[in-house]
């Protein structure tokens, strides 16, 4: 699942507060250029361990989702505390508060700082970099590395920043539109067979108002489909790859829009508010960037049993997430060992059993130990959706966090403004 | 006098000694990051870049149309209904008891709560659309509409509460015995009314009311939860640009969370010197 932009409705109330401490706690100081060493000291990992030995280690991480809460409550925190690591879930209600917790701590130059371990990705992870705020060159340290597939293009880049040691991956995700197969009888099979159904079905489509993470991942697919497949667009930002097909996108975007919710007058404000037009039957489709959040909304009756996922030719969206640390950090040992363990074989096993979080391990299949690879093969699966290596087949790379802001822009001043 | 005078004064330091401290670092720190003085990255200059790149575009004159007319359209139905509350509140013993219980169960209700409780009843299949069993296409857009229904409704109703219980506050120094005196006196209700119980709730309505615009005005929740996706009110715009991709954006967030500042400010200046008038013509 996605740890960035991620937003539930509640989290409205705190965002006012935001904007507060983080201008309170922003004093006037040295900027980051003058602050700590951005790269890991290298030590062997004993040292590592007998270091964070001790420590108590701040995960900030996006708290909405109650499964991953659990799961860190119940299964990791435990296992880090064999370790002598304390580790303290710091709930957020959008990764981008903990990144402005950590570039105001930077502002005012606190070098022990309170985060010491964000689960980010993506923008939030580039603007992170751009600032120099995280610590970099030190997964190289982790044992747990060894199973992971150093090729992995999801894995090596984070939309399209080079992950350079910077943050240690955690989970996979993949990109999916569902649909109600009790309303939908001939569902689309590809983006331009799903504009086309839209189309055919006034009312019955909408998707999250970009800069939601959804919605926002919902225009990227929809430029694939636009500009012919992923091969068609540069995965690095370039303005004139951007001019060339993003005109065409808002075109077929703004053309939509009368045929959308409400005319495409407005459009659900994040995810959650689609999930519920879904869910109270006003439209006939929503999406996910977690698909196994899906499985499980079907499971627990919030969303109709008859949602399936909705196979798309030529594949969809996926990425990683990853979990980095501050350069700033105040439990910096306790930080990696957390990360490390999180990497780990049991935990990724246990992390993907739907029943605890059903989050899609990073690790490669071909590098695991027998028991474990087998277990994981014998994990429990859900009607509504597929299992990930059926998901995952041909999935599209995730642009360049450069696309991200550009394609929000535009579609606020030529899909939305046009409507 | 003067002496008194000073004691007051010294009474509200512990008040407005950690408001202003508060409110003084934010905004200086605001207005310095507006201005590129405190930039999250690259070196510090001064300019005003983030202010003009705002009154170039749309997005601020926008953001200014729907939070003034949100605000002044909450904060006209919210005295309605919370004058008309407390001058009902002191017609009847046990219905005015009523009222005001209402009323102080109204007042500490997170606005949050009240927006998703306001959500649940007008959304498109809420509880009001289902009880009337209106189709989800028929019923009228009030949340995400164009009018903003939903959202000076929940305004409205949360604020209404708190301008009822400032005027009944006020009423109770002293309306009730200038009330019977000038019901000995030969006034009828009606002349009661307009001679005694406005003029001496006046001064009240008018403060809440100053208060209530302010709020509204640089208030995010309601507007983002029952708002639509454009145009944005003001504090919705601030936060979308203080969490986007581009960090250079944070300036003009911070801008436009100073404009914002600056109205609620002045409205609370204006509020003031219509106080001092109304309260110069209130019988002594």
């Amino acid at each position: 699942m996605p740890s960035s932009r991620r937003r539930l409705p509640v989290s409205a109330a705190l965002v006012g507060a935001v904007l507060v401490t983080s201008a309170c706690s922003g004093a006037p100081g040295p900027g980051a250029a003058g602050g700590p060493s951005t790269t890991a000291p290298e030590r062997g990992w004993d040292e590592v361990l007998a270091e964070a030995d001790g420590q108590t280690v701040d995960l900030w991480m996006y708290g909405g989702d109650q499964l991953g809460n659990a799961y860190v409550d119940d299964v990791l925190a435990p296992a880090a505390a064999e370790l002598g690591v304390t580790l303290r879930r710091v709930p957020v209600t959008d990764t981008a508060d903990a990144l402005n917790r950590v570039l105001s701590e930077l502002q005012a130059g606190t070098e022990d700082g309170s985060v010491d371990l964000v689960w980010v990705n993506g923008e939030n992870f580039t603007s992170g970099r751009q600032a120099d705020a995280w610590l970099c060159g030190w997964t190289g340290q982790l044992p747990s590395m060894e199973y992971v597939d150093p090729e992995d293009p999801l894995l090596t880049s984070d939309f399209g920043t080079p992950v350079d040691g910077c943050e240690a991956p955690w989970h996979k995700a993949q990109f999916v539109l569902a649909y109600d197969s009790a309303a939908v009888t001939d569902p689309p099979a590809s983006m331009d067979e799903l504009f086309d159904w839209a189309e055919a079905n006034p009312g019955r489509f909408t998707y999250p108002a970009p800069p939601d993470f959804t919605g926002s991942a919902f225009v990227r697919q929809a430029l694939y489909a636009v500009a012919g497949g992923p091969d068609e667009v540069p995965a690095e930002f370039d303005q004139a790859a951007f001019d060339e097909v993003a005109p065409e996108l808002f075109d077929r975007l703004a053309a939509l829009a009368p045929s959308l919710w409400r005319a495409g007058d407005t459009y659900p404000q994040d995810l959650a508010a689609l999930e519920e037009l879904y869910a109270g039957d006003q439209v006939d489709m929503t999406m996910t960037y977690g698909p196994a959040t899906l499985a499980q909304q079907v499971a627990s009756g919030a969303l109709p049993e008859s949602t399936r996922v909705l196979p798309l030719e030529g594949g969809t969206l996926g990425n990683a997430s990853f979990l980095a640390v501050p350069v700033n950090a105040a439990d910096q040992a306790g930080a990696l060992a957390v990360a490390d363990l999180a990497l780990s074989p049991e935990q990724q096993l246990a992390k993907a059993d739907p029943a605890v979080w059903g989050q899609y391990p990073v690790l490669d299949p071909d590098r695991l130990p027998g028991d474990v690879a087998a277990a994981s093969a014998a994990l429990p699966s859900s009607e509504a959706v597929p299992p990930f290596d059926e998901l995952s087949r041909d999935a599209d790379p995730e642009l360049g966090a450069g696309w991200v802001g550009p394609l929000e822009d535009g579609w606020r001043s030529d899909v939305l403004g046009a409507g | 006098m003067p002496a008194r005078r000073s004691r007051a004064l010294l009474l509200l330091l512990p008040a407005v000694l950690p408001t202003a401290a508060v409110l003084g670092v934010a905004l200086t720190v605001a207005v310095l990051q507006s201005t590129g003085l405190v930039p999250v990255v690259g070196e510090p200059e001064p300019s005003l870049a983030a202010y003009r790149e705002l009154a170039g575009g749309r997005a601020l004159l926008d953001g200014l149309r729907v939070s003034l007319g949100v605000a002044a359209a909450s904060t006209a139905l919210a005295l309605a209904v919370g004058l008309g509350t407390a001058l009902l509140a002191r017609t009847t013993r046990l219905g005015g008891r009523l009222l005001r219980a209402a009323a102080a169960a109204t007042v500490p209700v997170p606005h949050l709560v009240g927006a998703a409780a306001v959500g649940l009843l007008l959304a498109d299949s809420g509880l009001v659309a289902r009880t009337l069993s209106v189709a989800p296409g028929e019923f009228p857009p009030l949340v995400a509409g164009p009018w903003w229904a939903a959202v000076v409704a929940e305004y409205a109703w949360k604020e209404s509460a708190f301008v009822a219980l400032v005027v009944l506050a006020a009423l109770a120094a002293g309306e009730r015995e200038l009330d019977e005196t000038a019901a000995t006196l030969g006034a009828g209700p009606w002349q009661r009314l307009r001679r005694v119980a406005l003029p001496l709730a006046a001064p009240a309505a008018v403060g809440a009311g100053g208060v209530t615009f302010a709020y509204v005005l640089g208030s995010y929740d309601v507007a983002w939860l029952l708002g639509r996706s454009s145009p944005e009110p003001l504090p919705v715009l601030a936060y979308r640009l203080f969490t986007d991709v581009d960090l250079a954006r944070r300036e003009q967030a911070l801008a436009v969370a100073v404009v914002t500042t600056v109205l609620a400010l002045a409205c609370l200046v204006l509020t003031a010197a219509l106080l001092a008038r109304t309260t110069r013509r209130a019988p002594a």
